[in-house]
C-alpha cells in the first residue's frame, strides 16, 4: 500500500499542509526543530491511532488552537481509501472514505506503517525488558491469544510474587504456593512456545534484511537467552506439555529461593533476546554504526512480516536513520527497500541518492513549518 | 468532596449514595433530588428495607449463602441431591445457577476468591466451612464453578487439592462457545479454548 496525499490541519506545527506524496522515496530535509518528525508523527498517528512521542493528544493540536485534523489518501489493493482522524480536546472522531467510525480499532491498521525512530537503538542498547516488549508487541499485533496468555501469565506472576513476599516472613505453604506455579507453567510454556516460532520466522528474516544492507560483509543471528535451565528453543523442538512440565519442577527447586527474594526467579519474564554478529555478542563489542543496523535491520524484517499477515507491504517511515550510516549501507537500506514499499524519510543532511534513483524520489524542504517540494 | 454548594442535608445524602457501585457524583446528585419529590412514606419504606435487608439477612450456616432463614432455602429443600455440591465464588453465582433450572445439587458460597495480592488467602474464603461439610455429610462430587480468571481458577486448584484425602469426585466446570451463537462472532481466545475442549461426537 502507499500514501497519495496527506494533509496536516493544526497539527503541531503545521497550519493547513498538503503533501502529495511519491509512491516509492520521499525524502524530507531540513534543520533541526522545523517539523520533519511531525510529519511522521501526523502518519504514525492515522495508522495506530497514538502517537510515538506524546500521550498526551492535546500536545498534538497546534497551539492557540482546538483541534487538529489529519487526511490521508491511500492506495490499497488497487482502491483508493481515505481515512480522516479528527481531534478536538480528548475526543477523536475518525471517519474512513467519510463514514464515522464508532470505534477506533476498525479504524487502526487501514493504513500500515513500520516507523524506525531514533530511540530504536535502545532494542539493543537497553536492557532485557525493551526487547521482551519488542517480541510481546510484535506478535500479540498477530495472535490475539499470545495477549492472552501474556496476560494470565503476568497476573499469575503477580500473585505469585505477592504470595512469595508472605511467606517470606513466615513459614512456607508448599501446597499453596504449587497452586500458582502449575497455571504459571501452563502459560509460560505457551507464551515460550510461541516466541520461539516468531523468532526462528525473524531469524531468516533478519539475517537477510541485515545482509543486504551491510553488502553481506557481516552475518546477523539471533538467539534466545531463556531463563529454564538447558532449554534452547531455537534449536530444540519441544511441545508445550514437556515445557509446562519442565518449568513447573523447576519452579518447585526454587521454592526457597524464590521465597527468600520475595519474587519469581525464572520464567519467560526474565528472558532476553540476542544479537550476534559473526558470532561475537552485539552489546559488548558493535559499533554505533552496527548497532544501528541491527535495528534498521529488524524493523525491515517486520516489513516482511507483515506483508506475510496482510498481503501488501506497509509504509516505511524512517526518522534521522542515516546519519550513523555510511554511504554504502544508506543506498543499500534505499534502494533496496524502495523498490517494493513506499519510505518516507527525515533527514537533517543532504543525502546523495544514486542516480538511478532520482526519477523514483521527491524530495521536499522542511522549514518552520511549512513544506515545499519539487514535484 | 464538601463543595456541592448544597444544604447540609442534601450533601450527606449524595455522600452516602456515592458509596454505592457505579455511583458517581451526577448519578448520586440526581437520586438525591428524586429523593426529595418522593412522598414520605415511600422514603419510610425505603428506608426500612435498606434496614431489613441488613439486619434479617445472614449467611446460611450450612452453604454460606444470602439468607433470612437458617438454613437457606435451598438447604431445607429436601428434593435436592445431597450428593453434588456446586462451589461458586458469590451469592449472584447461585441465582445465576438456579435460573438455568437444570442444576438440583446443592450448593456452597466461597464469598470471594484467593488473591494474595488484595491480601486474600484460603483461611479468608469459606473453604473451613466446606471442608466440615465433607466430613459430616455424604457429598460424592464437588463442581468447582469459580470464574475463569486467575484468581478463580487458583481457588479451584486450590481446593481440588485440599480436598484429596476425602473420596470426593472434583470437577471443574467447562469454558468455550456461547450457546446459540455464531462461531464467526466468538473472540479469538474464546475460540481457541473451546478448540482446545473439543470432545469426540460419537
Amino acid at each position: 500500500m502507499h500514501i497519495e496525499k496527506l494533509i496536516l490541519q493544526q497539527f503541531r506545527n503545521y497550519k493547513n499542509q498538503l503533501l502529495t506524496l511519491h509512491p516509492h522515496l520521499n525524502v524530507l530535509t531540513g534543520d533541526n526543530a522545523q517539523g520533519k518528525t511531525n510529519v511522521l508523527e501526523a502518519v504514525y498517528y492515522l495508522a495506530v491511532g497514538k502517537s510515538h512521542r506524546t500521550n498526551h493528544d492535546m500536545d498534538l493540536i497546534q497551539q492557540g488552537q482546538t483541534m487538529a485534523q489529519l487526511q490521508v489518501v491511500i492506495s490499497r489493493e488497487e482502491r483508493e481509501q481515505e481515512l480522516v482522524l479528527q481531534l478536538r480536546g480528548h475526543t477523536k472522531t475518525a471517519r474512513i472514505n467519510g463514514i464515522v467510525q464508532s470505534k477506533m480499532t476498525d479504524f487502526i491498521g487501514r493504513l500500515q506503517v513500520v516507523l524506525f525512530a531514533p530511540e530504536d537503538l535502545s532494542l539493543v542498547k537497553g536492557g532485557p525488558s525493551v526487547r521482551r516488549r519488542f517480541i510481546d508487541i510484535e506478535l500479540g499485533q498477530s495472535q490475539p491469544a499470545y495477549l492472552y496468555h501474556l496476560g494470565q501469565y503476568a497476573r499469575t506472576l503477580q500473585q505469585r510474587n505477592a504470595l512469595l513476599k508472605q511467606f517470606a516472613h513466615g513459614t512456607r505453604d508448599e501446597e499453596y504456593l504449587s497452586v500458582f506455579d502449575q497455571p504459571l507453567a501452563e502459560h509460560g510454556a505457551q507464551v515460550w512456545l510461541r516466541r520461539s516460532r516468531f523468532l526462528l520466522r525473524m531469524s531468516e528474516l533478519v539475517q537477510h534484511t541485515y545482509a543486504t544492507l551491510s553488502s553481506s560483509r557481516e552475518h546477523l543471528t539471533l538467539d534466545y537467552d531463556c531463563s529454564l535451565p538447558g532449554v534452547d528453543l531455537l534449536h530444540n523442538s519441544t511441545s508445550v506439555t514437556a515445557l509446562s512440565e519442565a518449568f513447573q519442577n523447576a519452579l518447585r527447586q526454587k521454592h526457597e529461593l524464590d521465597c527468600r527474594q520475595g519474587h519469581t526467579s525464572l520464567g519467560p519474564h526474565r528472558d532476553d533476546l540476542l544479537f550476534f554478529l559473526d558470532g561475537q555478542n552485539v552489546q559488548s563489542y558493535a559499533s554505533q554504526g552496527q548497532q544501528r543496523t541491527i535495528v534498521l535491520a529488524l524493523r525491515l524484517a517486520e516489513i516482511d512480516l507483515l506483508r506475510e499477515e496482510a498481503g501488501e507491504y506497509p509504509v516505511l517511515l524512517l526518522d534521522d536513520v542515516l546519519s550513523e550510516l555510511d554511504n554504502q549501507r544508506q543506498q543499500n537500506l534505499v534502494l533496496a527497500m524502495s523498490e517494493k514499499v513506499q519510505i518516507i524519510l527525515t533527514t537533517a543532511n543532504f543525502i546523495q541518492l544514486p542516480k538511478t534513483m532520482t526519477q523514483q524520489a521527491r524530495l521536499f524542504q522542511v522549514c518552520s513549518g511549512i513544506i515545499s517540494g519539487e514535484g | 468532596m464538601t463543595m456541592w454548594g448544597y444544604p447540609e442535608p442534601v450533601t450527606h445524602l449524595i455522600e452516602q449514595f456515592m458509596k454505592l457501585p457505579g455511583v458517581g457524583p451526577k448519578t448520586a446528585q440526581r437520586l438525591v433530588f428524586h429523593v426529595l419529590t418522593m412522598p414520605s412514606q415511600d422514603v419510610t419504606e425505603f428506608s426500612r428495607a435498606l434496614l431489613d435487608a441488613r439486619d434479617k439477612l445472614r449467611e446460611c450456616s450450612v452453604c454460606c449463602n444470602i439468607t433470612d432463614i437458617d438454613p437457606c432455602s435451598i438447604c431445607r429443600d429436601t428434593s435436592r441431591d445431597v450428593q453434588t455440591l456446586c462451589i461458586v465464588q458469590d451469592a449472584k453465582d447461585v441465582a445465576a445457577m438456579e435460573r438455568t433450572h437444570e442444576y438440583h445439587g446443592k450448593y456452597h458460597v466461597l464469598h470471594g476468591a484467593i488473591s494474595p495480592m488484595e491480601g486474600i488467602g484460603p483461611q479468608d474464603i469459606r473453604i473451613r466451612e466446606l471442608l466440615h461439610r465433607l466430613g459430616n455429610e455424604e457429598i460424592q462430587e464437588l463442581i468447582l464453578a469459580t470464574n475463569p480468571t486467575v484468581e478463580g481458577e487458583a481457588t479451584a486448584m486450590y481446593i481440588a487439592r485440599l480436598v484429596k484425602p476425602f473420596s470426593v469426585q472434583v470437577t471443574r466446570i467447562a469454558h468455550g462457545l456461547p450457546v446459540g451463537g455464531d462461531l464467526e462472532y466468538a473472540d479469538e481466545v474464546t475460540l481457541a479454548k473451546a478448540m482446545e475442549g473439543r470432545r469426540p461426537l460419537l
